[in-house]
């Protein structure tokens, strides 16, 4: 091993501790006086990492540079919501970026709004979504079921009966019935087709 | 007391955002219920973003890519600025409704499914002493709140997909184990089990399925052919 040659690296001589300690003095700057000097400084540290981390994740330059671009202008506006006490600087941005990424893949594979991740990690948590989404009141119980399967032919509730309730393969109900297998099977799909079209009309 | 936690894979996908979003509305709230799980939460989080910092680049020409970006950032303005103060969550946190309700009771729900509150349809009667309220999560599909009354079971099933249920409020068992409020139960395609509640109070679960349940036996064979209809 060489010795005596220094590390290149200005970023990696700054132990974490100290790092996390002058980066929350600059983060309540921003907070307290819109300090530029002092956001160019966590930019300047963080910029360059978020974007590795980024480019890890989605794989895209340009999607990368959005999410250091989102994730750094929240740091910039959301300051004030930085609590040194909760957790150092890195945590804090890191949860904002994997909660960008999060929202930013939702919005790739065209979901809607669903699960959004202030449910999950409500770090930023003035951002409130809307919630005005229109309850699901039409559901089908299991007692709809049982009515509209009484409404079933008799030939046709027999076989269902044996099949689902009593557990019989159609051989079976077949050889109870002394009917052709055929017929059982017949019974059974048009059974189920009109259930199936009964629940559609009650929709 | 809680004794089914998410797994340690589990707990690291949700903090490094690869979990489903479904599932990870579940991690979410069994950890709003469990402190142990929180603290793994808050370390695994603290691990992750110690990556982040370890993470950079040889070659990085840092004016050349950044130059606008910090300049652009700096002229918004804060956000207490945009919206005169920063108050506006906690006022909306005040008008939101943090329970649910069912025959006269009332639930206290943990603080990741409060925004699902009005998402929730009506209850609807299953079998006995069974209710339930599908969530509607969008894209995601539906999860549902179910109430079992004292004595009331679900029918006896297994699973073609994965179900996934949250003790919110109350006791169950499903002859494999004992549950209690806050466990965090996952099940599969390996078991067949028949969740029932015994205790005076009910018990009122959260739960998502990806597949309709199979029953396997008795009258709920019936529902088999239309089991996605309810038990999403």
């Amino acid at each position: 091993m060489l010795v005596g040659i220094p590390l290149e690296q200005s970023n990696s001589t700054i132990k974490p501790k100290e790092c996390a300690t002058e980066m929350s003095e600059h983060l309540v700057a921003v907070a307290d006086a819109r300090c530029k000097r002092s956001f160019s400084r966590v930019f300047n540290y963080f910029a360059p990492r978020l974007r590795s981390y980024a480019l890890k994740q989605m794989g895209n330059e340009a999607l990368a540079m959005e999410l250091v671009q989102d994730t750094m202008s929240n740091v910039w506006q959301k300051a004030h919501l930085f609590n040194a006490e909760k957790g150092s600087p890195s945590t804090w941005i890191f949860t904002i970026a994997r909660n960008i990424r999060f929202d930013m893949l939702r919005k790739l594979q065209n979901r809607k709004e669903d699960v959004c991740s202030d449910d999950l990690w409500p770090v930023l948590c003035e951002q409130t979504a809307d919630l005005n989404e229109a309850p699901l009141d039409e559901q089908v119980t299991l007692e709809q079921i049982g009515y509209l399967f009484e409404e079933l032919p008799v030939k046709q509730k027999a076989v269902i009966e044996a099949i689902y309730i009593d557990g019989k393969s159609q051989q079976e109900v077949a050889n109870e019935l002394s009917i052709p297998l055929g017929t059982v099977k017949s019974r059974t799909r048009l059974a189920l087709q009109r259930l199936k079209g009964m629940l559609n009309d009650n929709d | 007391m809680i004794k089914f936690h998410p797994s340690s894979q589990q707990l690291k996908e949700f903090v490094e955002g690869s979990l489903t979003p479904a599932v990870s509305l579940l991690v979410s709230a069994h950890c709003d219920m469990c402190e142990q799980c929180q603290l793994r939460v808050e370390s695994e989080t603290e691990e992750l973003a110690a990556e982040l910092v370890s993470e950079i680049e040889e070659s990085f020409d840092e004016s050349a890519q950044f130059g606008d970006m910090l300049s652009q950032i700096t002229q918004s303005p804060s956000s207490i600025e945009v919206d005169g103060s920063s108050s506006s969550y906690a006022s909306n946190l005040g008008e939101r409704t943090v329970s649910i309700e069912l025959d006269g009771r009332s639930f206290k729900l943990p603080r990741t499914l409060h925004r699902y509150v009005d998402k929730t349809g009506n209850w609807s009667s299953l079998v006995g002493k069974l209710w339930q309220a599908p969530v509607d999560l969008g894209n995601q599909g539906v999860a549902n709140f179910i109430f079992m009354g004292s004595g009331g079971s679900v029918p006896e099933h297994t699973h073609r997909g994965t179900e996934y249920t949250l003790v919110i409020d109350g006791e169950f068992s499903d002859g494999l184990s004992d549950y209690d409020t806050g466990d965090f139960i996952f099940m599969d395609g390996n078991k067949t089990h028949t969740p029932r509640s015994d205790t005076k109070e009910g018990c009122l679960v959260f739960s998502i399925v990806d597949q309709p349940l199979h029953f396997t036996s008795g009258l709920a064979r019936l529902l088999n052919p239309f089991s996605h209809l309810f038990f999403r």
